[in-house]
């Protein structure tokens, strides 16, 4: 019942949106090149669902891979800039710079360096989803009470252990709310970067349809692109969910 | 025995705490009492080797004669708020002195747990800290210090945080339970009631910069104190305190 109460404004408001599209394209008349009524969408995918289905499963493939490679190198470059101060104040400027560099510019770029396979879109996916996720580790690190350091340190704890047994615990709640919008963007990077130059995936297959003028079927591959992206999303939030009793606690020292 | 010699601690180009010098006996606990800002808390702090970054300190501490590096294995810590870890359950929580200073998991739980019919907390090992009360929190943070098996325990304040009567019991409390583990212990305090109560010593702080202005011994014994008893000893603190404080 929560469950429905929670889903039920999210279900109301798209099936308002369906209808209202729906509605607007009968009413006015619309060309279906241009603006194709859902159902044509909903039609299109039901016939196209074995060569959509083989381009989602691409992209899914490469955002995955981009994705656990983006957490794990986060997760790295978070503590190595945790510990060294210096690292920290040389690093965070270029990783700021980084994120003012136009996808739309970088995506070909990739593709020129180093060609249509798995390591320009990869290395896409990690350059667009890395930075969130530190971001929010390090504000998650510099959350945790001082009173908790201390006390571990009155103890003879080593930096290690202060970060293991307190630090790392503080910035789960920092952690996941990096992890849920970097994994909003691990689908469109991993699209962007098909689109700049790939065989399979999604990115490429909205770019043939653009130029075969079936913009019912680019809707239907953004209809399955957002659908891998809640996906992506419902994974994180089932992990965070499924890991997390003992953290849904206050942290009031 | 625990020695603090010449002890000064600076913010910046202030003096917090000037040639500050004193002594714990062994077995014997140690109330520090002063007005707020004296730097009583920050003495502490860097006993605990916690001194908050901005503070710089010079002196020396020693154990039975020997200069000790701070922090030290030989002394606890229990600050303020009890600080034990949401995320832990209580038995975690208390088993943490004990895993940092490298015991099994498994013994420093065995261990732990032992001791928690003593501490009041039988039935909550696996509870976690918001789930218990003011009391129970203290309690545990109490545990954790004390199963540390340090010769001397340091407690910044710790009924500060309670309601009045849970601070009356939990004085009593404390004295039973230091008498079944005898150490050297300091408690910083602003209440000279609870100071004359349950301490053996009580060192007076003046502030400005902070210094120990006196060095009183309670000799009455605990069970005979009580308002006639200790109304002398309280008169003249208090005026020492008032004296101090602008």
């Amino acid at each position: 019942m929560v469950y429905f109460r929670n889903i039920f404004p999210a279900l109301l408001l798209t099936c308002v949106f369906i209808a209202g599209w729906e509605g607007y394209v009968a009413l006015s008349d619309a060309s279906p090149l241009v603006l194709p009524a859902p159902r044509d969408v909903l039609n299109g995918l039901w016939v196209e669902r074995s060569a959509i289905g083989k381009h989602a499963v691409a992209t899914l493939s490469v955002a995955t891979l981009g994705f656990s490679l983006s957490v794990t190198f986060a997760f790295l470059v978070s503590i190595l800039l945790h510990f060294s101060g210096w690292l920290r104040r040389g690093m965070m400027p270029l990783l700021v710079a980084s994120q003012t560099v136009p996808i739309v510019a970088l995506a070909p770029l990739m593709v020129l360096w180093f060609g249509f396979g798995l390591l320009p879109k990869v290395l896409l996916v990690i350059l667009v989803t890395f930075f969130p996720m530190v971001v929010s580790l390090m504000a998650g690190y510099a959350s945790m009470p001082r009173a908790f350091r201390d006390q571990l340190v009155s103890m003879g704890a080593s930096k290690w252990a202060v970060y293991r047994r307190a630090t790392l615990p503080s910035a789960r709640a920092h952690f996941f709310a990096g992890l849920n919008i970097s994994a909003t963007y691990a689908i469109v990077a991993t699209i962007f970067a098909e689109y700049a130059g790939a065989r399979r995936g999604l990115g490429i297959y909205i770019l043939s349809a653009k130029n075969n003028f079936r913009a019912d079927l680019v809707l239907s591959a953004v209809l399955v692109s957002a659908v891998l992206t809640l996906a992506f999303l419902t994974l994180i939030r089932g992990i965070e969910r499924a890991t997390g009793n003992r953290f849904r606690r206050d942290t009031d020292a | 025995m625990l020695e603090v010699q010449a002890l000064t601690i600076r913010a910046g180009r202030t003096t917090l705490v000037s040639d500050l010098s004193f002594d714990l006996a062994d077995g014997r606990l140690t109330c520090l009492i002063g007005p707020s800002g004296c730097g009583k808390s920050s003495v502490v702090k860097w006993l605990a080797g916690v001194l908050a970054p901005e503070l710089r300190a010079q002196g020396s501490a020693y154990i039975d004669g020997n200069l000790q590096t701070l922090p030290q294995r030989d002394i606890a810590y229990q600050p303020q708020q009890d600080t034990l870890f949401p995320w832990l359950t209580i038995v975690e929580n208390a088993c943490l002195g004990l895993e940092v200073r490298g015991h099994q998991k498994r013994a420093a739980r065995e261990k732990v747990r032992s001791l928690f019919h003593d501490f009041g907390l039988n039935g909550h090992e696996d509870s976690f800290p918001d789930q218990l009360s003011g009391g129970m929190r203290q309690r545990a943070a109490f545990l954790r210090t004390i199963v540390q098996e340090a010769r001397v325990l340091l407690l910044d304040e710790p009924f500060s945080a309670l309601d009045a009567v849970t601070r009356l019991r939990m004085q009593d409390w404390l004295i039973d339970r230091l008498s079944d583990r005898p150490r050297s212990v300091l408690m910083v305090t602003h209440d000279l009631y609870e100071a004359t109560q349950m301490a053996d010593h009580v060192l007076v702080m003046a502030g400005n910069p902070g210094r120990i202005c006196a060095d009183i011994p309670i000799t009455i014994p605990r069970a005979d104190r009580n308002e006639a008893t200790l109304a002398n000893i309280r008169s003249s603190l208090k005026s020492m305190l008032l004296k101090d404080t602008p």
